[in-house]
């Protein structure tokens, strides 16, 4: 019993290390990328974490809720738009950009959940589809609001109180910074009372109700809060690069998103992170590989979705639990490994969720 | 008084009535079996009375509250909590952590307070895993706290299911057919979870095919046939029951019994 515990507890330590020296990575980053394209890399870098950050709401709603969404674009967008309508249009402060683009999306997730969520499987998946392509016409056909197909220009950096935001090192650290706070929430959130009834919904809808869950309510809040991720990923996208057009909240951008999801896996947090830096560096493989030559890249970028729809395919026929599930299984054999001659473990005291 | 009452409930199916006019009562502290055959309607009856489905016509009234038109959770929160035929248990997760969805219906901690990991919230996440040990070691099964559903063999996976049950603290609990696939041992080993969960507090009503197991049991045995209400009484007065006999052996003499 003790030696189960001993190794529990070394385990949360490896793993608290394992975070606090990513943590460190991802921060100190900046500080070495210098030379003639650091401009361009760190906003490569700054996008990742702008991925990151949808992708981990979404993998609190498909991950763990078992619920798929493909129109996560479109609170990418609704975001992006209410947030430089108020801090272009209106001439407001940043934070209150964001604070609308929090509102909105929140509403949007709501009104969108409501009626929805009674769907189930590929009933809801058509919904949000739908969802989405209204929205992108929207950002069209409300010219007045979103600058139309031209777009919307003018966005002012973020900025809080008098400080702005104004080099590329400290828009990298004010999107990473939001969304690690991202992730730190949604880790306290599957590790608690709320995540438990998540995964009790996506194992078994009626096991859930019969234990007491509000099945409905659970999804919609579920649901808002991964609209709300996106929201506040729009906001910063739309404050980072001062222009916002229709192109780039699509359908495709939506299905980029699931992309990332599956990939990373279900019942983890880290997976997907993971899986979000690997996708969005796929677009962009000069970052990694420095010396490429621009008729590679154009060759990739132009194949980009062909890549992301063979990754899909290749996850669900060959790593059906994705980069979570495969971390899973290597790390039961290493703590296998560890614990076996003391016999005490079988590597199943481990709990379910993996942040 | 009685805790449950079940008055003139009718369930129909298109052109099928698969619960017709049924009525009865659960007396407070007592263990009640639902038996009949197979399509009597047992498992339409634990549906309406529990939230699952609606009868087309007919009241349940627990504790004086009317449970018809309630959504499942809140009749599991009004303190009547349900297993299902085929168990509906969260494969991938671990044992306690099945019991531990059943506290649900008892503690509140939602995603803003646990997002925040305000220390209540802490102490309620402690306190609920503590329960869901107690009720493992009460249905025996705390050898396999940390091992998930999925591993675990069927006759145990029933007894998760009652546990997880109990978990939402229920004043009634209704069983569909528990002993469903057990072995002799095991059935042994569910009418002493039974009794324990009985001597707890808890009302229990069953549906079940063992015919063993009911008559051990039951304090009282209310029998269906084709959705209807053929007898109800003690077990010594069920066994002797022709209607019963009849509708569990067909129309044959009854030399034959």
């Amino acid at each position: 019993m003790s030696g189960r515990s001993l190794n529990i507890s070394r385990f949360l330590t490896v793993r608290a290390a394992i975070v606090a020296v990513l943590l460190l990575v991802v921060a100190v980053l900046p500080l070495f990328v210098t030379g003639t394209d650091a401009r361009y890399v760190l906003k490569v870098l700054t996008f990742v974490g702008i991925n990151v950050l949808i992708v981990t709401g979404l993998a609190l709603l498909f991950g763990y809720a078992g619920q798929v969404s493909l129109g996560h674009a479109a609170f990418y967008g609704l975001g992006a738009y209410a947030s430089a309508y108020v801090t272009a249009t209106l001439g407001m402060p940043w934070f209150v950009g964001l604070a609308a683009a929090i509102a909105v999306t929140a509403l949007g997730g709501l009104a969108l959940a409501v009626p929805s969520l009674r769907l189930r499987g590929h009933y809801l998946a058509m919904a949000t589809l739908g969802f989405g392509e209204i929205m992108r016409i929207v950002f069209v056909e409300a010219s007045s609001i979103t600058g139309g197909p031209d777009g919307f220009s003018g966005i002012p950096l973020p900025s809080l109180g008098s400080f702005v935001f104004a080099t590329p090192q400290s828009i990298y650290w004010l999107v990473w910074g939001v969304a690690a706070l991202a992730i730190m929430i949604s880790y306290n959130i599957v590790s608690g009372r709320p995540g438990r009834s998540m995964r009790a919904l996506h194992g078994s809808e009626l096991g859930a109700m019969a234990s007491g869950v509000d099945l409905v309510g659970l999804k919609v809040r579920v649901f808002v809060i991964s609209a709300v991720f996106a929201g506040v990923a729009g906001s910063l996208y739309a404050a980072t690069v001062g222009f916002v057009s229709p192109s780039t909240f699509t359908f495709h951008f939506s299905v980029v998103l699931v992309a990332m999801a599956v990939l990373g896996g279900t019942r983890s947090l880290a997976g997907p992170a993971a899986a979000a830096i690997l996708l969005t560096l796929v677009s962009f493989p000069d970052i990694v590989l420095p010396g490429l030559s621009r008729d590679i890249l154009a060759v990739v970028q132009d194949w980009e979705v062909d890549i992301y729809a063979l990754v899909i395919i290749l996850v669900v026929l060959f790593l059906p639990e994705g980069i979570a599930g495969a971390g899973r299984r290597v790390l039961g054999l290493l703590r296998r490994g560890v614990v076996e001659p003391s016999g005490s473990d079988s590597g199943t005291g481990q709990r379910g969720d993996e942040a | 008084m009685s805790l449950l009452e079940v008055r003139e409930v009718t369930r129909r199916f298109g052109g099928l009535t698969a619960v017709d006019n049924v009525s009865f009562n659960v007396p407070e502290g007592e263990i009640c079996a639902v038996i009949g055959p197979n399509g009597a309607g047992k498992s339409t009856l634990f549906n309406c009375l529990t939230g699952f489905d609606s009868p087309d016509a007919g009241t349940v009234t627990f504790a004086g509250r009317e449970l018809v038109g309630m959504r499942p959770d809140r009749v599991v929160r009004a303190g009547v909590a349900r297993t299902f035929q085929n168990t509906q248990l969260f494969e991938e997760m671990s044992a306690r952590e099945n019991v531990m969805v059943g506290c649900h219906a008892k503690t509140r901690a939602g995603f803003v307070s646990t997002a925040l990991r305000l220390p209540w919230t802490v102490k309620e996440e402690r306190l609920a895993a503590e329960d869901a040990d107690r009720l493992l070691r009460l249905v025996g099964l705390e050898e396999w706290r940390d091992a998930p559903a999925a591993d675990m063999p069927h006759g145990l996976r029933r007894l998760l299911e009652i546990a997880r049950a109990l978990a939402t603290q229920p004043h009634l609990m209704l069983l569909d057919e528990p002993a469903a696939g057990l072995n002799n041992s095991e059935t042994e080993a569910l009418a002493h979870a039974l009794y324990r969960i009985r001597d707890h507090g808890a009302t229990l009503v069953v549906v079940e095919h063992d015919m063993g197991l009911v008559m051990e049991v039951s304090d009282q045995i209310v029998v269906l046939d084709r959705g209807c209400k053929i007898a109800e009484g003690p077990p010594r007065l069920i066994q002797k029951d022709p209607e019963v006999i009849r509708a569990y052996l067909g129309e044959e003499d009854p030399e034959d019994v």
